[in-house]
This record gives C-alpha cells, sequence and structure tokens, in this order.
C-alpha cells in the first residue's frame, strides 16, 4: 500500500473515533445523575483543553512549560474583566479579546525565553509564572488580589444574533465548552499534521538538524508556543465562563503541577491522551481531596512514580497494547 | 535615620540578601554541572534546613552547632534523594528528571506541612545576636552580620574544597570532561554523588542560615527556588563565578526594589532579568563555565 493510501485510512479511522467522541460526550448529559457531575465533566474538557494545549509544547515541539496554568489564568482574567467593564453581553467578542491579549502578553516572554535554549526555558516559565501569579495576587484594584474576580456578568450565549441560552445555565455551558473544545482539538489537530507540524517535530527530535536545513529554530520555536498559548487563553475564557470567578490560586505553582501531571497521565505527544489525563486526574482530586488533606503529597508522589514506571503515560499503554496485537 | 545611614543600611542588606540566594544558586549549579539535573526540590531542601535549625534550637542545641548540623540532616535527605529517584534516571532525557523533581518538591513541602504544621516558626537566637551594633552612622542587627560572616566563611571553605582537595579537583575535571575523569580511574559515579550530597548540604545551610533571617513556613522554598533560578539564568547555567555575579545583583536590585515599591518588587526583578536575557541569552559569564 502506497504510503499516501495508508495516511489517509488512518486519517478516516481518526475522523470516526473523534466523531463517535463527539456524540458520547453530546449524550453524556443524559446519563449524568445530577448538576454535579455535569460541572464536573466541563471541568474535565476546560483542563483537557489546557492539557493538551501544554502537550503540544511539550509533546510535539520538546519545550516544557512548568505554569502553562497563567496563560489559562490570563485569559479568564481578562475575560472577566472585559465582560464587567466593556461590553457585558458580548461573549464572542471577549473571547477574541481574551485570546488576542493573552497571545500580546505571551509573544515578548516567549521571546525571551526562546533565545535562552532548552532548560532556561523551562526555568524561565517558572519564574515568568509566579511573576503573573504575583501581579493576579497583589494588583488588588484590578485584580481583586487574593479574593479573586467576582461579580462577573453572565452574557447569553449567541450564534450569528440567535440567542441559543444563558451562559449561567450549566446544560447550555456543557455544550458550548463542548463545542469550542471540540473545535479547537480539529484545529490543532489540522496544524499538527501540516508541514509546520512536521517542522516542530523535526525540532523536537533534532534541533540541531533542523537548522542545518535551514529552518530558523527559534521562530519555529515561538509559533509553538504562541499556539500552546492562545489555546490556553480560550480554555480560560471557558474556564471562567464557568465558574463564574477567577482567583490567583489557579495560577499558583500547584496548578501548574496538576496539568503537568495531566499530561504525563495521559501520555506526551498524542492530542487525546491529555483528555483522558484530565479526566483521571479531576475524578481522583474530587474524591481524595474529600479524604485526605494531604493531597499535595499524594500528586507529587504520583508525577515521581509516574516518570519513574510508566513515562509514556495512559496513552503509551494503548500503544503497548496495540504492538503486542501485531506481534 | 539619615540619608547615609539608609545606604549603608540597604548595602549591608543587599549583601545578605544576595549571600543567600548565592549558597541556593551555587548548589544548585553544582548538582547541575556535575548532574545535568536541574534540582526543583532544592527550594523544599532550603526549607527542610530551616525546619532542621528550627528543631534542633528547639531541642536545646546550641545556636551555632546547629548551623553545622541541619545542613547534614538535608546531606543525608540529599542522599537517599540521589540513590532512590536521580540515580536511575541517569539515561534517560532531562526533561523527566526536571518533572520527576518538580514532583518531588511536592511531596517535601507537603511533608514539611504534615510534620510541622502550616504556622510560622521563629528560630530563638542567643542573646547578644539580638542586639545591635553600631557601625558609623547605623545601628546594624548582630545577627545579620553574624550572617554575612558565616556566609563569607562558607563561600571561602568551598572554594579552598573545590579549589584544593582531591574531591574538589576530581569534581571540577568531571564537570568538564567526565570520560576523562572515568578513563584516569576516579569513579564517576561517586564524584557526581558527591556532587549532589554537596549541592543539598548548601542549601541546608542557606536554609539554616535564614531562618533567623526570615521566618519559617512550609512553602518558604518556593520563592527561594525561583530567585535562585533567575541568579543561575541570569549568571548562566552551571556556571559558579556568574553565580556570584548574579546573586549579588538580584540582592542589590531586589532589596533596592523592596524598599522604594515594596508589592510589586519582584515584577521589578524578572523585568530585568528579562532585560539581561534579551542581550545575553546564554547568562553573564555563559554556559557550563565551572570555576
Amino acid at each position: 500500500m502506497a504510503p499516501a493510501a495508508g495516511a489517509r485510512k488512518h486519517n478516516i479511522k481518526e475522523a470516526l473515533l473523534f466523531l463517535a467522541a463527539l456524540g458520547f460526550m453530546m449524550a453524556l448529559p443524559m446519563w449524568l445523575p445530577n448538576r454535579f457531575y455535569i460541572r464536573l465533566v466541563n471541568e474535565i474538557m476546560i483542563y483537557g483543553l489546557l492539557a493538551m494545549s501544554l502537550d503540544v509544547l511539550l509533546g510535539y515541539t520538546g519545550l516544557l512549560s512548568f505554569m502553562h496554568t497563567s496563560y489559562l489564568g490570563i485569559g479568564a482574567y481578562i475575560t472577566g474583566l472585559f465582560l464587567m467593564h466593556v461590553a457585558p453581553g458580548s461573549l464572542w467578542l471577549a473571547i477574541l479579546v481574551a485570546v488576542a491579549a493573552t497571545m500580546l502578553v505571551a509573544w515578548p516572554v516567549g521571546w525571551v525565553q526562546v533565545r535562552t535554549g532548552g532548560l532556561p526555558f523551562a526555568l524561565l516559565t517558572l519564574a515568568f509564572g509566579m511573576m503573573y501569579f504575583t501581579v493576579a495576587w497583589k494588583w488588588y484594584s484590578l485584580t481583586g488580589g487574593d479574593d479573586g474576580l467576582m461579580g462577573m456578568p453572565r452574557p447569553d450565549i449567541t450564534f450569528f444574533g440567535l440567542t441559543l441560552a444563558s451562559s449561567g445555565d450549566s446544560h447550555a455551558m456543557y455544550y458550548f465548552t463542548l463545542i469550542v473544545v471540540a473545535v479547537c482539538l480539529l484545529l490543532t489537530w489540522r496544524v499538527i499534521h501540516s508541514p509546520l507540524g512536521a517542522v516542530l517535530e523535526a525540532i523536537r527530535e533534532n534541533e540541531e538538524r533542523a537548522a542545518f536545513i535551514g529552518y530558523d529554530v527559534r521562530r519555529y520555536k515561538l509559533l509553538g508556543w504562541m499556539i500552546a498559548c492562545g489555546l490556553a487563553a480560550v480554555s480560560g475564557s471557558l474556564f471562567i465562563l464557568y465558574k463564574g470567578y477567577v482567583g490567583p490560586a489557579t495560577m499558583d505553582a500547584f496548578a501548574g503541577a496538576a496539568v503537568l501531571m495531566m499530561v504525563l497521565l495521559g501520555g506526551m505527544g498524542s492530542l487525546w491522551g491529555p483528555f483522558v489525563g484530565a479526566a483521571i486526574f479531576i475524578f481522583m482530586q474530587d474524591y481524595i481531596s474529600t479524604m485526605t488533606e494531604n493531597w499535595e503529597i499524594f500528586v507529587g508522589a504520583v508525577v515521581i512514580l509516574l516518570v519513574l514506571f510508566m513515562p509514556k503515560g495512559v496513552a503509551g499503554l494503548g500503544g503497548l497494547l496495540s504492538r503486542g496485537q501485531k506481534a | 535615620m539619615g540619608a547615609l545611614a539608609t545606604v549603608v543600611d540597604l548595602i549591608l542588606n543587599s549583601l545578605v540578601l544576595g549571600g543567600v540566594f548565592l549558597i541556593v544558586a551555587i548548589g544548585l549549579n553544582i548538582i547541575y554541572g556535575l548532574n545535568r539535573v536541574m534540582n526543583l526540590a532544592h527550594g523544599s531542601l532550603y526549607a527542610l534546613g530551616a525546619y532542621a535549625g528550627y528543631t534542633l534550637v528547639n531541642l536545646g542545641g546550641n545556636f551555632f552547632l546547629t548551623l553545622l548540623f541541619a545542613p547534614l540532616v538535608v546531606g543525608l535527605v540529599g542522599l537517599v534523594i540521589e540513590r532512590v529517584l536521580i540515580s536511575p534516571m541517569r539515561a534517560r532525557p532531562m526533561v523527566y528528571t526536571l518533572i520527576l523533581t518538580y514532583g518531588l518538591m511536592f511531596v517535601m513541602d507537603g511533608c514539611l506541612k504534615y510534620f510541622w504544621g502550616k504556622e510560622t516558626r521563629f528560630i530563638a537566637m542567643p542573646e547578644f545576636m539580638t542586639q545591635t551594633l553600631s557601625l558609623g552612622p547605623v545601628q546594624y542587627p548582630v545577627f545579620r552580620l553574624v550572617i554575612l560572616l558565616a556566609i563569607a566563611a562558607v563561600m571561602g571553605g568551598l572554594m579552598l574544597m573545590l579549589g584544593r582537595t582531591r574531591m574538589g579537583v576530581n569534581m571540577r575535571a568531571a564537570a568538564d570532561i567526565p570520560e576523562m575523569v572515568s578513563a584516569v580511574g576516579v569513579n564517576l559515579r561517586m564524584v557526581q554523588m558527591g556532587a549532589f550530597v554537596l549541592g543539598c548540604v548548601l542549601a541546608g545551610v542557606a536554609g539554616a542560615l535564614a531562618g533567623p533571617l526570615f521566618t519559617v513556613y512550609p512553602v518558604m522554598g518556593h520563592g527561594m527556588l525561583i530567585s535562585s533560578f533567575v541568579v543561575v539564568v541570569i549568571g548562566g547555567l552551571g556556571s559558579l563565578r556568574g553565580a556570584i555575579y548574579a546573586a549579588l545583583l538580584i540582592g542589590v536590585v531586589q532589596t533596592l526594589a523592596e524598599f522604594f515599591i515594596t508589592d510589586l518588587a519582584m515584577v521589578l526583578v524578572y523585568m530585568m532579568m528579562a532585560l539581561i536575557l534579551v542581550f545575553k541569552p546564554r547568562g553573564l559569564v555563559g554556559e557550563g563555565k565551572f570555576e
């Protein structure tokens, strides 16, 4: 079989899987016993999108961001501030502004980070992340400080002038999140499977060789960073619409570790893995944090064990199984 | 207080702060230089040093003996970490040890909270150290001067150790060309392990010194970890001389920023870091100058 035909067959299989997953998620609220679980699944989708955006950076370009929640936080704050002070009714405009503004913040930071190389890049994401956290925490008059941003209006979800529902309704918010996340997933899939995605993977595998062939490595890394931050900003918009509130704890170091753990759980370098990781993590958090105060130790220990014994995550487990079948 | 007094006060404060940053950052650099591991649990080891000091003083230990023993406790923990977690990871890409030590940081912070509680602790000091000494125009707290002397002593000892002892020579050589050190019959694994433990001991020293200086609380290591990253990145990864310049610079800038604008002082420090990295992406001295 020609490789192109094989790739197309693979694409069709992936498209069918995607549609099946979408259909399942559409129908899921019917089986969920109450609003609490609908909101929990909603949160999983939002964090899944964030984890996927981190995985685009980590799994496809090999760059590590410790505080990717920062960009979720920035997106959420900007969405909230826009809805509170500029235009209380314009939901779509708020999301667009949040994504644009977050990318405006991320661009110079990414530019500096990319110039320093691999390891300093990771350390700098931590330093800049703490900087954002400090600003969100201390700039009381703008962000509400420790209390967070409260009193955000609930805009209606509209589509080309048609008012569908209020974003305060958890069912409506669930479907809104599902559609936005699905669109983001499709766009990301398209980027990863474009020539740009191939270049990013080439840089991850062998940076020097990619540079020798003539690719401007720094520019491509910056591009990967901007894509990841833009997606994180979308998840931030969804986050504040779903919660109606955002506080500095959303973007502290521990939250950053949680997202990293979702990616590790799901497995690096696959787009669906992070969603599985987010689902496992948020269900675990929901159960265990009610039982013990030492949730932190537990998360840390799981991260250590994952790195030691299961570095490829659940997605890697799937790969292992399918390889076993073929052999 | 007159203007001159304020200036002297600020200079001394900058030196103390920069000195603590320096000891933590040099520990990170020594570990990185020999193990190619960036230890994200370093801030937690620093906090452990402070808590160990607190407990030893509370048990009736002499303050100065505590400064010796608390780092040893941290060194012992470091040895266990190296054996159990770091050494199986040597063959893997660096991303994995980064994430691993990140997990370790949360485990250690959680343990600190579990064993010592969330309350802020204060380390009791000997009588004479709570007084002030008049230095020309200023009244300066004695304990800050003692800490400054201790930092100088630690750095002097470290220089002697790296410059004159066999272990130190091995370490410097192994940071340059590990294969060669291995080839002349030195056990490279032992040198790497020694460097890891030495780095942890330094974190413990900084913690024990900083305990009375700042207050002791479970996440005290986070801020220190970030600051020492800033120092390491500005100075150049793995560069000991770079760390010295960078630590003094950050000490001065942070002290001044806290004096003039208080709340958002750290933002100014990060801005300066970004500015330096724009012009010197590999740090002030460049990477890997282990001397």
